[in-house]
Order: structure tokens, then sequence, then C-alpha cells
């Protein structure tokens, strides 16, 4: 009788904390009826977007009112880093509770699309005249493989590798663009001989998170000539020659000290390397994107560096073909929640917010480039030079548009990469363990190999 | 005779039936509340161990029962079960011999009639366990940062000592430092409230016996407060392996997976990578080692909790 109470009273104490960890999701969707002037709710996360959009929106209510429509908006601003924002709108999502329009990156929308979260914006955008503007390239990046679209893009960037053009004249290193990886790396083990410190950083490792994949691994991936993607068959390739040799350039630059390891295995890698080190000189190599010009490094950004322009310069990614290239990509784009209850009205302020004046705040305020044409004499954006000049580019870059699946791929590559800066790996294996790994991931039916 | 032994009958079963409507009036509001939070979640949490479950993606629309196949996958998977390694020398080290060794000592102290600045020795030792867990987190963040940066290490470097990343250096010491230090009120109170619990004649008997401190310890105090040891050790090892916040914020299970135990792991699989049924399925296998531990420390002590 004892053992028994004890016992019960142990699983009632074990059953608590159990319950604290696993108690969560899928609640049930709720619904609100739709009576009187239409309020809608917008979320962003990013200060400097939220602070662009607070001040357009009233703008937004006013254009409304003038076509005799109430329309109020309430602005979310829940201010977080990108995995945790992820994890909160996508329970939001789950349960029914999202706001009616997000505004988040590309990468995030294949994943949300599949589980049914979002609205099919088609529609509206085949009849929306200034869709036609939005550049062929970037219409096709957001077409999903159902053929639906569920993404308005309002940004697209193009990612290179920012130099310290003052630190490389000053140690004497050549700033000419590396037209292969060998001759980069020599030229970063140049850096490195003579500061003692590591020359480059790529994001690696999973503290990075969507980073690893988006901004470093498939951006070096891109010049080795495979496949990623196979578009026929719609499966992932996880093993492939450029993805052992990407994961051999990874483990080159970590054995030759090249990496700031110790740094990247940080919670927060981008702290110490892109928010420190860089605007320090000290480590004067970054993958970046666009986004660098205004959001990390300009006058309002995280870690400013005064006299940017004339102290950091970009190259393009080398290549195996010997043809260097920038990678372009559909940066933030708006997105409306399937379970809205004003479609009409939440794609309204989508349409309107990747408009003339409009979007050209926003592009100025996080700085990215214009996905469209029209915008590039309106101003703010006029009097960005090197914004105008990056929306030339993008349709000369190589791109990779976010596919369903990327989401276990870039875990799969976050862990190869890890594997490598902990010394546990080497390329080969790190290829090894992605291709296993991503099959575990993504299931069999979901992956090839390739050549 | 007959009539009078019928009659003590129906009011025995009167009594019965009083009484057992009085247990079930009693239990019932808790047994309720206990179904609902829970029983109703881990039920929730099982079940969601046997399907596909993601909140991404096109599972999401179309969870499939897939049988024991999660737990299959987690019990090969040699990084679930380096997380349980890791949560197993988390406990140990932290809990069971960190917070109890210094819980005790501080609690022996505090018995001590000689002992001066109780009040103030006792409150210092309070702290940690009242402060919340992220301004803790926060503290010791800014404690162990690298470099010049941190507390530790320009105390260090005054006596010589190189300065160094605690955090990427020594990530599980550091932690198991971090929650030693959380938990060691809670086990001074325990321990306390049991020491002060035995007689003084005991004491005064064997002092007058010739028994020294350790003997005193050992074979007078340690056996009568064997029932609190265990009860503590108990519940540390409950709460230690459900540590989340902690972790998570000064390492996040890295660098290199070197901190990622099973409440990390669990986190990552579910809400990283939204893979519920996985990240359930560990759940459960965690409930179930916590449950053996626990059951085997209640066999041990033979207390009634």
């Amino acid at each position: 009788m004892m053992a028994r109470r004890q016992s019960l009273a142990v699983l009632v104490a074990v059953l608590t904390a159990a319950g604290s960890l696993v108690a969560c999701t899928d609640g049930g969707g709720g619904s609100k009826k739709a009576t009187g002037p239409v309020t809608l709710t917008l979320v962003e996360y990013q200060k400097p977007r939220a602070d662009a959009v607070e001040k357009l929106l009233p703008e937004f209510e006013a254009a409304m009112a003038k076509q005799g429509r109430e329309v109020k908006v309430k602005l979310i601003r829940d201010i977080l880093p990108d995995d945790q924002f992820k994890t909160k709108i996508t329970q939001q999502y789950n349960a029914g509770e999202a706001p009616d329009v997000a505004d988040y990156g590309a990468p995030f929308v294949p994943g949300f699309a599949g589980a049914g979260y979002l609205l099919d914006l088609k529609p509206y955008l085949e009849k929306w005249a200034d869709w036609e503007s939005f550049y062929p390239d970037i219409r096709d990046q957001i077409v999903q493989p159902d053929g639906k679209i569920y993404a308005l893009p309002h940004e697209a960037n193009t990612q290179n590798l920012f130099y310290r053009k003052d630190v490389l004249d000053r140690l004497g290193v050549s700033t000419t663009q590396p037209t292969s990886w060998p001759e980069l790396v020599s030229r970063l083990k140049e850096i490195t001989g003579k500061t003692g410190q590591p020359a480059i950083v790529l994001p690696a490792g999973k503290s990075w998170g969507g980073g690893t994949f988006g901004e470093g691994f498939l951006n070096v991936m891109l010049g080795t000539g495979s496949t990623l993607y196979n578009t026929d068959s719609r499966k992932w390739v996880i093993e492939s020659s450029g993805l052992t040799q990407t994961f051999e350039l990874y483990d080159e630059l970590t054995k030759d000290k090249l990496l700031p390891v110790q740094a990247l295995l940080n919670p927060e890698p981008w702290q110490p390397t892109k928010y420190k080190a860089f605007p320090a000189g000290t480590l004067p190599v970054a993958a970046q994107g666009t986004w660098g010009w205004r959001y990390d490094w300009g006058p309002a950004g995280s870690a400013p560096i005064p006299g940017l322009q004339s102290k950091v310069a970009t190259w393009d990614y080398p290549s195996s073909d010997g043809k260097p290239y920038s990678v372009s990509s559909v940066a933030f784009s708006y997105e409306v929640t399937a379970q809205t209850e004003h479609p009409d009205e939440a794609v309204e302020l989508a349409k309107w917010l990747s408009s003339g004046k409009a979007m050209a705040e926003q592009l100025v305020a996080v700085g990215a480039a214009a996905p469209r044409t029209g915008i590039d004499s309106v101003a703010p954006y006029s009097s960005q030079p090197k914004l105008i000049e990056t929306g030339k580019q993008l349709s000369a870059s190589r791109s990779f548009p976010p596919r369903p699946g990327q989401d276990q791929i870039a875990q799969a590559v976050a862990a190869a990469t890890e594997g490598i800066l902990t010394g546990k790996m080497d390329g080969a294996a790190a290829a090894k363990a992605f291709a296993s790994n991503a099959k575990e991931l993504l299931g069999p039916d979901q992956v090839e190999t390739g050549s | 005779m007959r009539l009078s032994t019928n009659r003590a009958a129906v009011r025995a079963k009167r009594r019965r039936s009083g009484s057992t409507a009085m247990v079930v009036g009693m239990l019932g509001p808790s047994l309720v509340l206990i179904a609902l939070f829970v029983v109703g979640p881990v039920g929730y949490a099982v079940w969601l161990s046997l399907t596909n479950k993601t909140l991404i993606g096109f599972g999401a629309q179309t969870p499939k029962f897939i049988g024991l196949d999660n737990y299959r996958q987690l019990l090969s998977s040699g990084e679930f079960l380096h997380s349980l390694s890791l949560t197993g020398q988390f406990i140990f080290f932290s809990a069971i011999v960190g917070q109890f060794i210094l819980g005790m000592l501080a609690a022996l102290l505090l018995t001590k009639s000689t002992v001066r600045a109780k009040g103030l020795f006792g409150s210092a030792i309070l702290l940690p366990m009242v402060v919340p867990e992220v301004v803790a987190s926060l503290a010791w963040a800014s404690m162990l940062a690298p470099d010049r940066l941190g507390t530790v290490n320009r105390g260090l470097e005054a006596v010589g000592v190189t300065p160094m990343a605690w955090l990427q250096d020594h990530p599980m010491s550091s932690l198991i430092v971090v929650n030693t230090w959380r938990g060691i009120a809670f086990a001074m109170i325990m321990f306390q409230a049991a020491i002060e619990g035995i007689s003084d004649d005991l004491i005064e008997a064997a002092r007058i016996d010739g028994a020294g401190f350790w003997q005193l310890f050992r074979h007078i105090t340690l056996p009568l407060i064997r029932g609190p040891v265990f009860l503590f050790l108990l519940l540390t090892t409950i709460t230690t392996a459900s540590v989340f916040g902690l972790i998570y914020f000064l390492t996040r299970g890295g660098p290199g997976g070197q901190t990622q135990v099973a409440s990390i792991y669990i986190y990552e699989h579910s809400f990283a990578f939204f893979q519920l049924g996985l990240g359930s399925a560990a759940s459960v296998i965690m409930l179930l080692i916590v449950l053996v531990l626990g059951l085997t420390y209640v066999r041990l002590a033979k207390v009634e909790v």
C-alpha cells in the first residue's frame, strides 16, 4: 500500500515536471466575426522595419479612407532574433492566432506555405497592374511547387564578400577580385600571417541558425557547378562533388585558422564577428548581404563603421569556372495568414507597402534593393546609389529560390559545419554526415544523389 | 439479537458510503485538475510521440501514426544519447554533488550555535533562489564573459591567472557551477530544518561518548535526516533534468553541442526544427528515465512522500 502511494506521488511529481516540458502547441483555431470597420494586425520583428512601417501606416489608412474604406492597422512590434521570431510565429500560425499580415524572410515561406498557414496571393496579384513591374527572376523565385504564390516581396538583396579595403591596403594585401577559392584562400592566409588572427567570417555551425546555409554555405556551393535541388524530380541532391568541395573548403578554412572558430561557436556568433571584429578591422573579410550597408554597419546600424563607403568594398564569390558571381535573393516579403477574416484588406495593405514611396522608405531603412522597377526615382531610395546599383545586378546574379524542405537542409548543413568547426569531422566526413542527416530529416523519397 | 445486528450493519454501510462520498468530494477537484493539467498534456505528448507531427512543411497538414519509429530513431541517434549523457553529468555534478555538499555545509554552519551573523549568511545563500532565472543567467553571462570583460577573469587576472572564455573553454563546468549556486539554498533549507529536528540529547550523549564532528555527522546526523536527504535528491534530480532557461541563455547547448542536455535537445527539435513528434518522444524518454530515478530514490530512502 505504502509502495503504491510512493509510486503514485513520484509519478505525479515527475509528470508535473514533464508536463512543463511538453505542454505546448496545437491549439484550435479561433474565429472572430467581422463587424464594422476593419482592423488589421501587422507584425514586424526587426526594429528598423517596424520604425519605417509605423510612420507609413497612417498614410495607408488615409488612402483607404479616400476609397471610402475604414481600415485601421495595428502594428505589433515583436522585436526578436530571426530564430525566436520563427518559433513564435509558427506557434501562432498553428494556434490560429497569427496577425493578419506578417513581414519576414523568403526562406520561411516554403515551410509555412506547405503547412497551409498562408493565403494564396496569386489571384490578387494577377489582377494587380504593378505585379508586372516586379523583376521576372523575383517573381519566379517566389512561386511554390504547387504553382501558388504566398509572399509579396518588397526587398531584394545581393550577397557578396565584403572586405575592409583600408585594412587590406595597410597590410599590403591585394584587393583585386579573386577568381578562384585557392586564390582567395592564399590571400586570407597572407592576412592571417600578418595579423595572427582569423581573416574571414563565413557563417557556420548551429548557432548562426538558417544563416549558416543562406548566408554562407549556399553562396559557396552555387559556384561549384553542382545542383542542390533537382527541379524536375523536385528532390534535394544530397551527395555531389560540389557539396563535398564546399565542406572541404570549410575544413581548409578551419584547419588553417582562417575562420574565427571560437566566435562561430558562440550563442550569437554575429556579435563578436560582424558587430565587433569586422568594424574594428581585426576580421577584414565577411560574407554579407546588401543589408550590411545600412542595417549592420550604416550610421544607424547595429555596429556603425565611420566612413563605411570608403573603408568597405565587395568582392564577388569566387567560382570553379573562373567567373565570379554575386548571389541574389528575395529578402523580406509580406505574407497574409490563411485564417484572416479580412483577406482583401490584408492583401491591399501588403500591396500598398510594396509600392511607391512606402517601399522606398522601407528599402532605405534596412538597406535593400528594390525587387521591381519604378522605385529608382522615388525618394529617399533615389539618393542611394549603392542600393540602385545592387538592384541592377539582381538579374546578373546567381540565385537559389527557397524550396520545401530547405529548413531541414539548413539544419543538416549547420550540424555538418559545426562538426568541422569542433574538429570532429573533416570535409569528406562532414559531406557524408550531411547526406545521412538530410536523408533522415527529409525522408528517403525527398532526396537523391547527384554528380 | 438479529435485529440489532442488522441495524449495526446498516449503520456501518451508511458510514462507509458517507466516507466514500467525502473522499470523492475532497479529492475530486484535485484529481480533475491533475487530469486536466498533468495527465492530459502528458497523454497528448505520448500520442504525439507516436506520430510524425511537424509544425511546418507538408507534414504539418497530414501527420501520420508511425508507431515507435521516433523512439527507434532517438535510441539510435548519437546526438540524443550524447544529450542524455550530458544530462546525467549535469544532474550528478551540479545537483547531487554540488548542491548536496554545499547545501549540507551551509545547513551545518547555520545550526551551529557558535556561528555569528547567521541571518546575513543565510540571506546570502538564499539570494540565488529568489533571483529570477533570466536575471541569474544575465549576471553569470556578465561574470563569465571572455577576456577582461568578465568579473571572474578580472579577479583571476589580479592573481596572475590568464583570462579565458569560460563559456567556450569550459562550458559544462561553468553551467555546473551556476546551477550549483542556484540550488544551494533549497538544499540548505531542507537540511537545516531536518537537522534542527534532531534531539539535542542525542548529540550531547554522543559528544559525552567522545564522538568528534565527523563521527557525529556520519553516525548520528546523516542517518537521522536520511528521509529529507533522499527527498531533496528526488526533487533536485527532477528539477535539474528540466533546467532549460539557464543553459539556453548562457550557451544554447553549445559550443559544438558540449552543453546540449536533453531539455535543449527537446526544445531544438520541437521549437526550432518543429519536429513535434520526435521532440515529444524525447520528452517521454526523459519522463521514463526520471520516473525510474525517482522510484529508486524512494525505495532507497524508504520514505513517505
